[in-house]
């Protein structure tokens, strides 16, 4: 088994038109997604993140570390959160994914990453 | 107290065989690490190289699969911890210390209940 980083895209706009019973059951069909995994003990970690006006970074620059308001990168989509799974493979962990992605608005979605096993 | 992500940042250079150098900074993350363990509510991971990444959309009803991560930048997550600090000011400052090339720092909501 492998743990596998699902990070969740936040893009500006990205939840334009979507009616408060859409959503509704955009987040209930996600909570049940996440609740299943648990409940599978599937989960290894999680964070969902605030707004991307609340990021700092700290970069090094010349050898000194460098403070600036925003996130890494200048982008219209951002790291919303993100989930920790465990799965056989990178298949069974684009299937595990692909369970949330269908839920969601047009145009969002997740990166799926493996982790370094330590 | 409050709870800050840390989203390590890679400078996009994947260093197959670490100068004297890198490992001298890997030595200087892994002690970093074991200082301020106490801070952290989650030690987190460390992610494979973006190369490695796989992104899912939803595009005209369906799930697109394409390999390659979300953001296309010089710049990437190469990794993440949850911190503990008094406020953002204090996040920061332990960010300063971080041996490694940055941080992104974030506080973290502690409601999953709505993930838009």
């Amino acid at each position: 088994m492998t743990k596998y980083m699902l990070m969740f895209i936040d893009r500006e706009g990205g939840w334009d038109g979507v009616t408060k019973a859409q959503n509704d059951e955009v987040q209930a069909g996600i909570m049940k997604w996440w609740g299943d995994l648990m409940a599978k003990g599937a989960i290894h970690g999680q964070g969902k993140l605030a707004s991307k006006e609340t990021a700092t970074t700290v970069r090094r620059v010349n050898g000194a570390m460098r403070v600036t308001d925003g996130p890494f990168v200048e982008s219209k989509e951002h790291v919303g959160g993100f989930g920790v799974v465990q799965a056989a493979d990178l298949d069974e962990a684009i299937a595990i994914a692909k369970g949330m992605v269908v839920l969601l608005p047009e145009g969002l979605g997740l990166e799926v990453r493996p982790v370094v096993e330590h | 107290m409050a709870k800050f992500a840390f989203l390590y940042l890679d400078d996009g250079v994947e260093y197959q065989n670490p100068t004297p150098e890198q490992q001298a900074v890997y030595g200087q993350i892994f002690k970093w690490f074991e200082t301020n363990g106490p801070r952290f509510v989650d030690g987190g991971e460390e992610l494979q190289p973006a190369r490695t990444a796989t992104t899912l959309r939803k595009a005209k009803g369906k799930v697109s699969v394409l390999d390659g991560p979300f953001i296309e930048a010089k710049e990437g997550i190469g990794g993440f911890s949850i911190v503990e600090a008094k406020d953002k000011a204090d996040a920061i400052a332990l960010a300063k210390t971080w041996p490694g090339y940055g941080v992104e720092v974030r506080p973290l909501n502690e409601d999953m209940g709505d993930m838009r």
